[in-house]
């Protein structure tokens, strides 16, 4: 198809041609045509089919208002093709057909419409009940546009950009030009998106006076060209605005243009105010067949001629309720469309100067007729118009019907921001009765048509936004306010709700297929407010998002009925305004995780790490994970575990003991230097959240470990508790500061002598001790505990993070002689559950409290009213039978343990298994569980189901914990 | 909805940098006799206000403060304190 | 096929001065309650009250799964029973529910995570309800979109798969109710606003509505998220409970994709794909409670970053359409039922967070025989209000409370 001549307000650059493919052809469109602007131009007028009945459809709107146009997009489904930018090699497919769009298979479809009135599926398909399933298989076949490769991988680059600005402007025509630069000349930071990819909006392509006598594209220009110059305007083209939400924080989204550094763009934006000037789209006329292609809307069709350089057909037919239209039939006539006639459904108002141009064109003006029907299977060949009560018909020849109804106020933006929209008669739109703070309105989405008055409300709204941040005072806008007024205000708009059409087909809402009889029947059904109707009849949940049906249904929904258009607001609009590519939100991926300072250590030593909270752990050390070598070797020789993650804090000032007691359930004041004690936290349940150890390390000056999970929280938990109390004390995390080795074994004090500058013997160093030495010959300043969590010997080491690594190769090196290894988090697991020693969130759980696990023996009740977090629920719960208590279990079978999570069952369930394991050391299955209190009694047989069982149960017993090393002499050696 | 805090010490700022730390229930009672009705009252029970409520909040990815503000939470806002407490 | 449209619903009967029984919320719990007191009880003199349309709440905005495999032996008979009601509730109705019981895959990220779910497989298998762990490879085979590579931030272990799960559709199931409940003589009132419960010694007399009083000796609260609030406004009883903002949207709708329900812990995320073909997805909560239903910027991205990494293939799809209501959660995930406390005939049925969809068949079932009968039903007695002071949690959860709400 052969572009028209170069014209001033060309989008495209017709000397520059893009090669495409389309259903295995090789095709060409030329830059700055969009995918559906080169098909059109190859002479496609089918893109796809329809959802429901496969109806044939076309180019409609070219802002991606329904989903007809939308395609297979190098692998991509569901793209809109009629804004989506051709790029070089796109590979384009049809979707939703059987065969191709032309010619689909599905198309009788589209006969089957009786048998399928509003909500139909929730009345049938379930009788009888076994076809049920089949019927569903065939529904979920028949539903759903495109399709997506379960193997697609998206592969552009997608960046994202948070943003700070004092007036963020939605909409770059001549209204957002106007307030973005009036904004920026009071000195204000700004901020302007557009949706499409160039500035200029509704002026962009129209050779109407602008009002200096300028045509309107030329003016648009002119604001471009200040827009861009003024340093204080941030432009963000290709960016529809998504998401609004309160405070004025905006979402878009910015498709790259080739050359950008970035496919997708996620943009966020905080900004004291927000200048919507959005405009308008055009309110789709119903009638009988009103989207059969060929029938598109006329800013559809004068952009194609005036921007892509495309006729949008041969013999046209117009049928409008604006100036808009009169204006489009001149202006296409004058570049060669033959228009039979213009149906115009207002009966006066007209702008009289448009109806003399076309008069002086030789074409009809028909005032009070419309579209009635479109004639054509597969494209429109003719029309029937008639006039608005029906009663008069004619039909006449035409291969495009350029039909819309009005206007519609695009408020998406002013909604989500939470703006109360009603019925305005003047308009007949929705418009903005309240607006949240700091939100203004500016230009054609007012209702606005003057040019002079679109400009000026534009520059009116920046310099609200600027008395708003506090850059100019109230007199300014008051004056400029005036200036306003005595411009043409909001134009009157059409009400026609449909044309008088009999008919079955005039579809509200193109992408769910959904008539107007659909609504009709969904009323009768008692779903009477579009709300509702839309949930019956699925109208406006389709890839157009409302665009087609979002003014007409609250429109049609009150005619129906009877009832004043003002009776019902438009359907809740809802974020994204349109379709996101999930890859956009996405953004880069940054997976943010900690290391120990021993991590590349373990790694050579083969550590097999898992993610733990915000850390990577090495969690076994060969594939055996049962962890039998790991844990031998600590029990017979020494093993290094990095327990870096500990949490680690230094707890000082005054109030520092205060704050211990109210924190921890034990009595905090009884401790002695160089001893540690043995701690537990609760929450107000009285469940343990925390257990570490904490030593005195002066007057009033504190150190104490938590749990990996807790380190975070820890500060939080203690200022909030004590929020009340104005206490001073001072916190500080040293969790990154210090790395923990835990060095542990028979020969675990051997290692540590070669390295140690202190004397390390069990008489200077006994279990539970805390001491400070170097190590090293003085290099590494050492904090040195002696615990037993593992049950053996053992030392752990604390030294600062930059030093770990050091302390960590001399003691590996030490240790050879000894056989030392490293040990990872799994075989402490085993260690320490032979040891009968519990692992928070193993063994407890939210039932579960201090007494329960049996560290009844850390509670305090003597150390006075501390305001004990935890004290009151230990107390009323503390004689409750009814409560799981933690006990250890031997198997029957010693070869057996159960699983974890195995459940222990009498008749009901009466308690559960947290960790067993065939202990290698003991040569016996044993485990930790939690069972009811008649059950935790030593000897009680227990009977455990575990998954797949099949019933079969395995036996076990209670037994004392510990099982390895009663006495504790191992870790006292 | 998007969500800003007044923090007493960095002042307005992007919600997600708080936590939020309950209604605010005065100061801790004592435990020694507190009854399971009281412990509970203080505990767990809320007011659920759809409405103006006082709260605590706390500048986690911050300065660290935990502090009260008012908030409406019909529309997720801030709000001045009511006159009474003012 | 279809006879003669008509509303499927008596849409607007006369506001009586007394009911048998009053129900404040025509949501998916009231309905239910409302629909098998009627059906099942043979009280027909029954009211729904609604303030705004029926499905208003949480029952027109959830993503509409149901699943058994909850964790204690309190829960899973409940939600069995809620299971094997659908399609009975399908024929009684006459209302196709479209229960695609596609079952759920439940994505297991770490060996701790195994481990419990192993626990609630064998909580389910013990009590007769079908659940299975299945390793990654089992799992990428039931759904090829799964990526089970080593290369995510929680690379996937395993799933506990639930095959007798799946979904409904929630709009079938309030209508299908209101409609089976209206044909028995049920009144549902819409935009119709409870104020008050009045009472006189102790008992229920009647409930104030913004259309008039009503008597009535029995009164349920099932105001699904304004539960907690209109229950302290009119008794000044407080509860343990936390309103928050639930999130959800979907993608543009696509040809058969996901053929079962995912969802996963760690990454705070969960997928199914609607009849219409649509992606749905949510699970995130903002963490500080409010009413507006709205949604945030910060969701979305949550649950895009997370979606990419388990089922890349969405990031070619597009996002359509978020919408937010509200979840009121407890201490213990776990709702409170009770009735006669603080007065005789008041009852309530609330804090049912994000499950309150795959409950609500059984349950309305049970409260409907709790009203009837003026006696709590076995399977109601854990759910009592009363669990929280005698410091019994509920054990639906293995996190630990510290400040409510924890996140
Ligand atoms: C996004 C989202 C996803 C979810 N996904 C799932 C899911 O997948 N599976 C699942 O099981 N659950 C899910 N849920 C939870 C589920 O929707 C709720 O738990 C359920 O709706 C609760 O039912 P209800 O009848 O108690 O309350 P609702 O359905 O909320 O109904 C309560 C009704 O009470 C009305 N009301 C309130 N106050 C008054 C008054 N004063 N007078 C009269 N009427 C009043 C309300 O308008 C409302 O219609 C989800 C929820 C959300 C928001
Ligand atoms: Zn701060």
């Amino acid at each position: 198809m052969n572009r028209l001549r170069a014209l001033p307000t060309f989008r495209i650059d017709p000397a520059r041609r893009v090669a495409f493919r389309y259903r295995n052809r090789s095709l060409h469109g030329v830059a700055g045509d969009t995918v559906a602007t080169a098909l059109y131009a190859n002479g496609v007028r089918i893109f796809g089919r329809s959802l429901k009945y496969h109806r044939p459809r076309g180019l409609y709107s070219l802002d991606g208002e329904c989903s007809n146009t939308c395609m297979q997009v190098d692998g991509i489904p569901n793209v809109r093709t009629e804004n989506t930018p051709l790029r070089e090699g796109m590979q384009i497919k049809e979707q939703n057909v059987v065969g191709s769009a032309a010619f689909d298979l599905m198309a009788f479809m589209d006969k089957l419409d009786r048998l399928m009135p509003a909500g139909f599926y929730y009345r049938s398909l379930h009788k009888p009940a076994r076809l049920w399933p089949v019927a569903m298989r065939q529904v979920r076949r028949a539903a759903g546009l495109g399709k997506i490769s379960p193997d697609f991988r998206y592969g552009g680059r997608c960046d994202e950009v948070y943003l700070n600005a004092e007036v963020c402007v939605v909409g770059g025509g001549a209204a957002g030009m106007s307030a973005a630069l009036s904004a920026a000349e009071s000195g204000l930071r700004v901020i302007l998106l557009e949706a499409r990819p160039w500035l200029g909006g509704c002026f962009d392509y129209r050779p109407g006076p602008s009002q200096d006598g300028e045509p309107l594209y030329r003016r648009s220009r002119e604001l471009l060209r200040s827009v861009s110059e003024h340093p204080g305007i941030r432009v963000f083209t290709h960016s529809p605005v998504v998401g609004h939400y309160t405070d004025n924080l905006v979402t878009a989204f910015q498709t790259g243009e080739p050359g950008d550094a970035f496919d997708y763009r996620y943009i966020e934006i905080r900004s004291r105010t927000v200048v919507v000037a959005t405009g308008c789209i055009e309110r789709p006329l119903l009638f009988e067949h009103n989207e059969r292609p060929g029938v598109m809307q006329v800013g559809c069709a004068q952009r194609l001629a005036r921007t892509y350089g495309l006729l949008p057909g041969e013999r046209a037919v117009f049928s409008v309720g604006h100036d808009l239209g009169l204006e489009a039939a001149v202006d296409l006539s004058d570049l060669g469309l033959e228009i039979a006639c213009v149906a115009d459904l207002r009966q006066d108002g007209h702008d009289e100067h448009l109806v003399t141009q076309l008069a002086e064109r030789g074409i009809e003006v028909l005032r009070g007729w419309v579209a009635a029907r479109a004639h054509g299977a597969r494209a429109v060949r003719a029309v029937t118009l008639a006039t608005l009560d029906g009663t008069v018909q004619k039909r006449l020849d035409c291969d495009l019907l350029a039909a819309s109804a009005g206007l519609t106020p695009v408020v998406g933006p002013l909604t989500l921001a939470g703006a109360q929209m009603d019925y305005d008669a003047h308009t007949g739109a929705f418009l903005p009765s309240e607006l949240p703070p700091g939100l203004f309105t500016a230009g054609r989405l007012l209702g606005l048509h003057d040019a002079e008055s679109i400009e000026t409300s534009g520059r009116l709204a920046g310099l609200q936004a600027a008395a708003h941040c506090g850059a100019v005072d109230a007199a300014a806008v008051v004056e400029l306010q005036a200036q306003a007024a005595a411009l043409p205000g909001p134009q009157r708009g059409s009400k026609l709700v449909t044309a008088p059409v009999k008919g079955r087909k005039s579809f509200v809402c193109f992408d769910e297929d959904t008539t107007v009889k659909n609504v009709r029947q969904s009323i009768a059904r008692g779903f009477d407010i579009p709300e509702l109707i839309k949930r019956f009849s699925s109208a406006g949940t389709g890839p157009g998002q409302g665009g087609i049906p979002g003014h007409n249904l609250p429109l049609l929904t009150a005619h129906l009925q009877g009832k004043p258009p003002s009776s019902f607001v438009s359907t809740t609009i809802r974020a994204p305004l349109v379709p996101v590519p999930v890859a956009a939100y996405a953004g880069s991926r940054h997976d943010m995780c900690k290391r120990t300072p021993v991590h590349d250590s373990q790694k050579a030593a083969g550590g097999v790490f898992r993610r733990m909270g915000v850390w990577r752990r090495a969690r076994y050390f060969s594939d055996d994970f049962s962890c039998r070598e790991e844990v031998r070797n600590v029990r017979e020789n020494v093993g290094l575990l990095d327990a870096s993650t500990l949490g680690k804090f230094r707890l000082h000032g005054p109030d520092a003991l205060k704050a211990l007691q109210r924190i921890y359930i034990g009595d905090m004041s009884k401790m002695t230097a160089g001893k540690i004690k043995y701690a537990a936290m609760c929450n107000d349940d009285g469940c343990v959240i925390d257990d570490g150890v904490v030593v005195k390390r002066g007057e009033n000056d504190y150190y104490f470990t938590t749990s990996t999970a807790r380190a975070g929280a820890t500060i939080e938990w203690f200022r909030y508790h004590t929020r009340y109390d104005g206490w001073e004390f001072h916190l500080v995390n040293l969790t990154d500061a210090f790395g923990v080795i835990n060095l542990a074994g028979p020969n675990a004090r051997k290692v540590l002598e070669k390295v140690a500058d202190a004397d390390v013997s069990n008489e200077a160093f006994p279990f539970a001790a805390y001491r400070e030495f170097t190590a090293g010959g003085g290099a590494i300043a050492v904090r040195a505990m002696r615990l037993g969590f593992v049950g053996e010997l053992s030392f752990e080491l604390h030294v600062p993070s930059s030093l770990m690594q050091a302390l960590w190769g001399l003691l590996e090196e030490a240790g050879k002689p000894f056989g030392i290894r490293n040990f990872g988090v799994e075989a402490q697991n085993v260690l320490r559950m032979e040891k009968g020693h519990i692992i928070l969130g193993q063994e407890s759980e939210q039932r579960t409290n201090l007494l329960d696990l049996g560290l009844g023996f850390l509670w305090a009740r003597d150390k006075g009213e501390c305001k004990t977090v935890g004290e009151a629920a230990l107390r009323h719960a503390e004689n409750d039978p009814g409560r799981l208590k933690l006990v250890g279990i031997r198997m029957q079978d010693p070869q057996r343990a159960p699983k974890d999570g195995a459940l222990i069952v009498d008749r009901r369930i009466r308690g559960y298994v947290c960790t067993a394991r065939h202990s290698f050391t003991l040569e016996q299955a044993v485990g930790l569980a939690l069972v009811e209190e008649p059950l935790a009694g030593i000897g009680t047989r227990l009977d455990i189901y575990e998954d797949e069982c099949r019933g079969e149960l395995l036996k076990a017993e209670v037994v004392a914990v510990p099982f390895y090393d009663p006495d504790g002499k191992r870790m006292r050696m | 909805m998007a969500l800003m805090i007044t923090c007493p010490v960095c002042g307005p700022r992007n919600g997600y940098e708080f936590r939020y730390g309950g209604e605010d229930k005065g100061p801790r009672p004592a435990q020694r006799e507190l009854s399971p009705g009281d412990w509970f009252q203080y505990v767990h029970a809320n007011d659920c206000a759809d409405g103006i409520q006082k709260e605590w909040w706390v500048h986690r990815d911050g300065c660290g403060v935990w502090f009260t503000t008012y908030r409406d939470t019909t529309v997720n806002r801030e709000v001045p304190p009511p006159e009474e407490d003012a | 096929m279809f006879g003669r449209t008509k509303p499927l619903w008596d849409t607007g009967p006369e506001l009586k001065s007394g009911y048998d029984a009053v129900i404040i919320g025509g949501g998916l719990h009231g309905l239910a309650t409302a629909y098998f007191l009627a059906s099942r009880y043979g009280m027909r003199d029954v009211a729904v009250i609604e303030k705004r349309h029926i499905g208003f709440g949480g029952a027109g905005r959830n993503t509409a799964i149901v699943r058994a495999n909850q964790r204690t032996q309190e829960n899973v008979p409940l939600y069995k029973e809620a299971l094997d009601l659908w399609p009975v509730l399908t024929r009684e109705l006459d209302f196709n529910l479209m229960f695609n019981n596609c079952g759920n895959l439940n994505l297991l990220h770490s060996e701790a995570a195994v481990n419990a779910a192993r626990m609630n497989i064998a909580t389910a298998q013990f009590l007769g309800v079908e659940s299975h762990l299945i390793d990654a490879r089992q799992a990428k085979e039931m759904m090829p979109a799964l990526n089970i590579s080593e290369d995510i931030t929680y690379p996937i272990m395993g799933a506990m798969y639930h095959p007798p799960g799946g979904i409904v559709r929630h709009d079938a199931v309030v209508w299908g109710l209101a409609k089976g409940a209206a044909a028995l003589g049920v009144h549902i009132h819409q935009h119709t606003e409870a104020a008050a419960i009045e009472s006189r010694h102790g008992k229920v007399t009647a409930v104030a509505t913004s259309r008039g009083k009503i008597l009535t000796p029995r009164v349920l609260v099932s105001a699904g998220g304004y539960s907690a609030a209109v229950i302290h406004r009119m008794l000044g009883l407080r509860l343990p409970i936390s309103v928050l903002t639930i999130q959800a949207m979907v993608t543009q709708p696509l040809k058969p994709l996901l053929d079962h329900v995912i969802s996963s812990g760690a990454y705070h995320v969960y997928a199914n794909q609607t009849l219409k073909g649509e992606i749905a997805t949510g699970a995130h909560m903002d963490p500080w409670p409010n009413y507006t239903t709205q949604n945030t910027a910060y969701y979305v991205k949550h649950q895009a970053e997370a979606l990419v990494e388990i089922l890349p293939c969405l990031a070619g799809v597009r996002f359509m359409r978020t919408w937010a209501g509200l979840a009121d959660m407890t201490p213990d995930m776990a709702p409170i039922m009770d009735g006669n406390h603080p007065l005789e005939g008041f009852y309530m049925d609330c804090g049912w967070g994000y499950f309150g969809f795959k409950s609500c068949s059984a349950v309305g079932k049970y409260m409907a025989q709790y009203m009837a009968e003026g006696r709590c039903p076995e399977i109601l007695k854990p759910f009592a209000l009363e669990r929280y002071e005698q410091h019994r949690l509920m054990g639906e959860t293995a996190a630990l409370v510290s400040y409510s709400p924890d996140n």
